[in-house]
């Protein structure tokens, strides 16, 4: 079996590494090595500053499974995915498939529903915050409601799955445009002429030609959602009554290794997310063989 | 197939990575704070480059100087300069936000690279000092003719002691005062506050203050040194023992001292919890939506630069409870640190030295960068802004000071106080059993410790 290797390929498999390994090295700096030490973390009782930790076995992790604050985020965050997810895709889809239409300003359009996109989380926080202000907010006024939009335990966190629907619109429409590009245009003109209408199309060419690119959006979606933070620092503070019914696992990680310096513990929370994560994509991986359709 | 294994690799690579990002990337992101939030890239890049050249006798070189509020910034670089004239050291002032200032000491505690000197606070200051990152200045304190801790507010020299020896030299001092809408207590024929005005002035003030437009008063859960903490000290409780062992939250008089602001709430002259948690006390008060707030001299700025609040409003002290020798002001203090390990300690010890002599420290209260932590020096911080009669602030200094509760971690008890208030302000829970319930959680928090 053994081929001798001629010393152009071996040049390239030089080459090559040397290619990648700018953002190998980036790669195991900034992601596999802080992964490998937060695992680590977790099994250890943290002293200040990186000294005198001491080694606990799985103690961290008892508590975690005992700990109801732990078992509420989860429920938070995935409360938070199961609105986000679902509604950022489809409406993303459905703009997408207008977008990718002949229409007067398109480029407009596609520019205006990208730009959440590009503004900070931040800003994007403290615009809302103002909107959703049940005495002063713009969106009680206008409708002459008085709803608790973001201090209502039981509201809140829909509250904010709204603004990550919002924020995540964008990235997932351009990735949708991208796919639809390589939908070939006859399949449309073949259904057009056997009557179907836009929507058994878009049911029956469109969904399941970009079914690709959906499950990547999909996939990546989903363990976006599933580490909301950002958002959530911004709107909700320690006096809002919703704070334990809208706090997310990685803002509980934050708070205990931030703000209470708790890092072993805090590790624990976020190896507990990671393990969530590994799960839920993994389903998402055997699903994908029930609807995912590669040419 | 070709398309199907990248997209399978495509998506466990996403997976891999984010789930780092989960746990390295979440600090940064958090960078906006309720500080000041300053631009963190202010010091001229070109002084990194400058290394200290001398260790020893003679100071030269260049010292970073880090803190992290842009408002007191130029005035501080003024009085560094004085001290560079002097020394013939350069030093400059760096300002990094609240948040990444913390983030930034820990990462430069843990590696080794602290800047020359800087800020501590109360929040973490035993722990800097316990793992011996902060220059002991004990001795050289000794031998200086310009330093001497007698001179100081006591609460703040303590507060940067650790088993006997001096960590920071004290650099200011905060009170805490009532600030009011001149213009609501015309409308509604009150007159302003005074330093004759009890808590129960105070209350009864707030009810006819009230009416369908505003609120007498504000207080969120989260305004302790702002609010409860000082009526807990003023009716005669306490939050924690002075062993820091037990929690005094379950003192009849400190329970008392919360029921105040919790009976104001339910009789309508405060705004509920979802109001307060929507839009803080001071940004209603700064809307003319409440007549009264009650906030620390560090907001001063805040209320300076805002058009309305500058116009409407005004500050007194703080009332008291039976007798005028019961008002109490909350206090904290900031110190100035040096790193253990610094290049150049001499020049840096040289600094402090000069930051924290009575000429400076007159100086700083000049310049209306804050009220001075040496005693007596403070005087003319009153004449720092014309739109307000700072003499509210100014006085509560001759109040009973009482330091502003703390233990080795202090965040831990006084996030689930806040949280467990809640209660208390919705009326889901009678004061009594919530303050109950804290004081037996915190208690268990101290023994943690």
């Amino acid at each position: 079996m053994k081929k001798k290797t001629s010393t152009r390929q071996k040049s390239e498999f030089l080459w090559g590494w040397i290619f990648i390994l700018p953002t190998m090295i980036g790669l195991a700096v900034l992601n596999f090595y802080p992964m490998i030490a937060t695992v680590k973390q977790s099994f250890y009782k943290t002293g200040d500053f990186g000294k005198g930790n001491i080694y606990v076995g799985l103690e961290n992790y008892n508590r975690v499974f005992g700990d109801t604050e732990v078992w509420q985020s989860l429920l938070n965050t995935v409360k938070y995915a199961v609105i986000e997810v679902p509604f950022s895709i489809i409406f993303a889809l459905l703009l997408a498939v207008l977008l990718n239409k002949k229409l007067k300003g398109r480029d407009t359009f596609r520019t205006i529903f990208f730009l959440p996109m590009v503004v900070a989380p931040a800003a994007i926080a403290m615009v809302w915050k103002w909107l959703y202000n049940s005495n002063f907010g713009l969106i009680n006024n206008v409708f002459h409601v008085n709803v608790k939009w973001i201090s209502d335990p039981n509201l809140a966190i829909f509250s904010i799955a709204i603004i990550g629907i919002w924020s995540a619109l964008g990235y997932n429409l351009v990735l949708f445009l991208a796919g639809l590009q390589e939908v070939p245009r006859d399949y449309y003109e073949a259904a057009s002429l056997d009557g179907a209408n836009g929507w058994a199309q878009l049911m029956h060419i469109t969904v399941p030609l970009i079914s690709p690119t959906i499950f990547f959006v999909l996939v990546t979606r989903v363990i976006g959602a599933m580490q909301v933070f950002d958002l959530i620092y911004m709107m909700i503070d320690l006096n809002n009554p919703a704070w334990k019914k809208t706090e997310s696992l990685v803002f509980l990680f934050y708070k205990y290794s931030f703000d209470q310096s708790k890092k072993g513990y805090g590790a624990t929370v976020v190896v507990v997310l990671l393990v969530v994560i590994m799960i839920l994509t993994v389903i998402q991986l055997i699903g994908q063989k029930k609807w995912v359709h590669y040419e | 197939m070709k398309k199907k294994a990248l997209a399978m690799l495509l998506s466990v690579a996403t997976v891999l990575s984010m789930a780092g990002c989960g746990a390295s990337g979440a600090a940064p992101a958090a960078d906006t704070g309720s500080e000041a939030a300053a631009p963190a890239a202010e010091a001229p890049a070109a002084e990194e480059e400058a290394e200290p050249t001398s260790i020893g006798s003679s100071v030269e070189g260049e010292l970073t100087v880090t803190i992290w509020d842009e408002g007191q910034r130029p005035g501080l670089q003024q009085i560094v300069d004085e001290w560079s004239a002097q020394s013939g050291v350069k030093a400059t002032i760096q300002v990094v936000d609240w948040n990444n200032y913390w983030t930034l000491l820990e990462a430069g505690a843990t590696g080794g690279e602290l800047p020359d000197v800087f800020w501590m606070h109360s929040n973490v200051a035993q722990k800097y000092m316990e793992n011996d990152l902060l220059l002991d200045l004990t001795d050289r304190i000794a031998a200086s003719d310009k330093i001497d801790m007698a001179n100081y507010y006591d609460g703040i020299v303590k507060l940067y002691q650790s088993n006997g020896k001096q960590y920071a030299v004290p650099k200011d001092i905060d009170t805490i005062a009532l600030w009011y809408n001149k213009t609501i207590f015309d409308e509604m024929g009150v007159a302003y506050p005074d330093d004759t005005w009890t808590w129960q002035d105070f209350a009864d003030a707030a009810k006819k203050l009230t009416n369908d437009d505003h609120w007498g008063y504000a207080i969120a859960p989260g305004n302790n040194q702002e609010g409860y903490y000082n009526t807990i000290y003023s009716m005669g409780g306490y939050v924690i023992s002075d062993d820091k062992k037990k929690s005094g939250m379950d003192d009849p008089k400190s329970i008392e001292a919360v029921k105040l602001f919790t009976d104001m709430i339910a009789d309508g002259s405060c705004p509920d919890l979802a109001t307060v948690s929507e839009t803080a006390p001071n940004e209603l008060l700064c809307a003319g939506k409440v007549a009264m707030s009650i906030n620390g001299s560090w907001m001063l700025a805040g209320y300076r630069d805002n058009e309305y609040a500058a116009a409407n409003c005004d500050v007194a002290v703080l009332p008291y409870t039976k007798d005028p020798s019961d008002r109490v002001s909350i206090y904290n203090g900031l110190g100035w640190a040096a790193a253990a390990n610094g290049k150049n300690i001499d020049a840096a010890w040289s600094l402090i030295e000069y930051l924290g002599s009575k000429e400076a420290q007159i100086k700083q209260a000049e310049l209306g960068v804050t009220m001075s932590a040496y005693m007596g020096t403070s005087d003319s911080w009153v004449n720092s802004v014309d739109c307000f009669d700072l003499n509210g602030h100014m006085k509560m200094l001759d109040s009973k000071l009482v330091f502003r509760p703390y233990s080795r971690n202090t965040t831990v008890w006084e996030d689930m106080m806040i949280e467990k208030l809640q209660d208390a302000w919705t009326g889901a829970k009678p004061v009594e059993d919530v303050c109950k319930e804290i004081a037996e959680e915190m208690n268990k928090d101290l023994a943690e410790e």
